[in-house]
């Protein structure tokens, strides 16, 4: 009899125990729902371009460091004011290196600049590609490449 | 440093905090006849580091993910509550006058594992070391593998442990997340040359070898050793998640292709020469005709599958130890699976499929919204390393595949598994937090 009695309270415990695993399970899924949607929507408000520069380390604050550089397909850096990005420093040429998107890539490649152009620290001698995250220092300035 | 609320995290995190309590509780009265506590105070160390973990995250002001410490609780929720409903003295630790059972010993394992997780997560705030040494995180883990070749000991034909006093580790376990710090470096690099230049040899397309060369040296001398070591769980897990690794940095199939023909070449030269491997094959496709012997535990964990059914014996109620001996040899580890299938039937394994698929889906979120390609590579890697080693080990306890002996993560009883996990999802975080602090500031400016 208690034998009966401790089997239908183990069932009803173990179904119950069961079903909680489940809960579990659906908040998750209601979770990753709702994140799915917000994510969704984020990414609709800024369809950001196709990378950006984060300014590292610029001794002469043009540009500020901390700040992040929109960046177009095309892009000139040096001293002159006219380049897209431009960069107020002595160590800098005044056409100092491009920086361009190609197919599904950046590439960066020095403009016979005086003191280089390095990636990730190496002086470049060539048209390098660029991986997001990767290092460019112009000069006394460092400047990351971001998505 | 601010105070970050989590609210997803802990509305995931309560129902866990119920259920591992209950699950003790049941199999207490199933095991005893009447409610006794029993091992009550496991359950509730278990819950208090959930909580402690969650605090934490949350004084320090940590902007990770939300969802994977739950998902790992719950995984490891149900692995302490199989642990502790199985004999307690099939393994342990006394050190320092204390004797500890089994799930005692899981728990102060997951103690260190979620402290490493913090440290990480809360404690790297910059990548470098992790980006910029990667040939000296190659190198520690050739050493931790040449380690493993001198000083190692076997169990059970494969040569995997180091005893350091009072605990013996499994380098292997480590070994897997410097390799996949070091793969997702050197790939972080070459991405792009890997992907522009390339050679063709009729209709598959090889990358151009110079940049090529170091990563495959290296993947050669790991597999090498990892054959020497008679470790196949580990081999094609570090396999797997290379070439997983590899597609998502170039997105050349014929990458893939490549290295599934050498799998393929591999895996047949092996079959020939070491008997090891033929004798995992022979007992996968038919463990039947050596019941007793090479079969016995395949045979048992299908007929602990079969009890089990949909509904499972009940927590407490599956048939443990058969004879004075435990039914299935090595319950506690390599087929915890099959002992969660078998108390808590098709439903009770799902859930913890479920869980263990939240856990990758996350991972992979983590890596699609990461920063810059070395994260982004590194969390493809530890999360493909994270499900392609469930997917091996239960695939093994099902017979879908041939059984290797690697743990199933945060489930199986293993001080050296949980602890690389944690430290696994410690670095997870610590990946998502970064992207999360990169979007304020964008935002911002």
């Amino acid at each position: 009899m208690t034998g009966d009695i401790l089997r239908i309270l183990l069932l009803v415990l173990q179904l119950g125990f069961v079903a909680l695993l489940y809960l579990v399970l659906m908040r998750f899924a209601g979770s990753l729902l709702k994140d799915l949607r917000s994510a969704e929507q984020a990414q609709l408000a800024s369809r950001s371009g196709i990378g950006r520069l984060s300014v590292l380390e610029s001794p002469a604050d043009e540009p500020p460091s901390g700040t992040t550089i929109a960046l177009g397909p095309i892009n000139s850096i040096g001293r002159n004011v006219n380049n897209t990005i431009y960069v107020e420093d002595d160590f800098v040429s005044t056409n100092h290196a491009m920086l361009t998107f190609r197919g599904r890539s950046w590439f960066v490649e020095d403009q016979g600049s005086t003191n280089g152009t390095y990636v990730n620290g190496h002086r470049i001698d060539r048209p390098v590609a660029l991986s997001f995250g990767d290092e460019l220092t112009i000069g006394r300035v460092r400047m990351r490449l971001d998505r | 440093m601010r105070i970050a609320w989590r609210g997803a995290e802990l509305r995931l995190l309560l129902p866990i905090f119920l259920l591992v309590p209950l699950g003790f509780a049941i199999t207490n009265v199933a095991l005893t006849g009447v409610f006794d506590g029993g091992p009550l105070h496991l359950a509730i160390g278990y819950v208090a580091l959930l909580v402690g973990a969650h605090l934490l995250l949350v004084v320090l002001g940590h902007r990770g993910d939300q969802l994977i410490l739950p998902a790992v609780g719950a995984m490891g929720g149900i692995g302490m509550i199989m642990l502790n409903r199985l004999p307690q003295d099939l393994a342990g630790t006394s050190a320092f006058g204390i004797e500890l059972g089994m799930a005692a010993t899981q728990l102060l394992w997951f103690g260190v594992g979620m402290i490493a997780m913090l440290v990480i997560a809360v404690g790297l705030r910059d990548d470098g070391i992790l980006r910029h040494y990667k040939y000296s995180w190659a190198a520690a883990g050739i050493l931790l593998l040449g380690a493993t070749l001198l000083l190692g000991y076997e169990v059970n034909g494969a040569r995997l442990w180091i005893d350091l006093g009072p605990v013996s580790v499994q380098p292997g376990e480590f070994l897997k997340i410097v390799l996949v710090i070091f793969i997702a470096g050197y790939l972080a690099e070459t991405r792009t040359l890997l992907t522009s230049a390339r050679l063709r040899i009729g209709f598959l397309s090889i990358p151009p070898l110079p940049y090529f060369l170091p990563m495959l040296a290296l993947f050669a001398v790991v597999m090498l050793i990892v054959v020497r070591l008679n470790d196949l769980g580990t081999a094609l897990l570090f396999f797997g998640t290379f070439l997983t690794m590899l597609f998502v940095a170039t997105g050349r199939r014929s990458y893939v292709l490549i290295g599934l023909i050498l799998f393929v070449v591999g895996f047949t030269v092996a079959y020939q020469f070491f008997g090891h491997v033929q004798t995992r094959v022979d007992i996968w496709l038919d463990p039947f005709a050596d019941p007793l012997g090479a079969g016995f535990q395949p045979v048992r964990a299908l007929y602990a599958l079969g009890r089990g059914g949909i509904f499972g014996e009940g927590l407490g109620q599956g048939l443990v130890t058969l004879g004075g001996g435990l039914t299935i040899p090595y319950v506690h580890t390599d087929f915890i699976f099959t002992a969660v299938a078998e108390e808590l039937g098709l439903l009770g394994a799902f859930a913890l499929l479920g869980f263990a698929a939240v856990l990758v889906f996350r991972g992979l979120r983590i890596a699609a919204l990461a920063r810059d390609d070395f994260s982004g590579l590194l969390a493809v890697g530890l999360t493909a390393s994270l499900g392609l080693q469930t997917l091996i080990i239960i695939g093994g306890n099902t017979k879908l595949i041939p059984l290797t002996g690697i743990t199933l993560p945060f489930v199986s009883y293993g001080g050296s598994s949980v602890l690389a996990s944690f430290i696994m999802i410690g670095l997870l975080l610590a990946i998502s937090h970064k992207s999360a602090i990169g979007a304020d500031v964008d935002a911002g400016s």
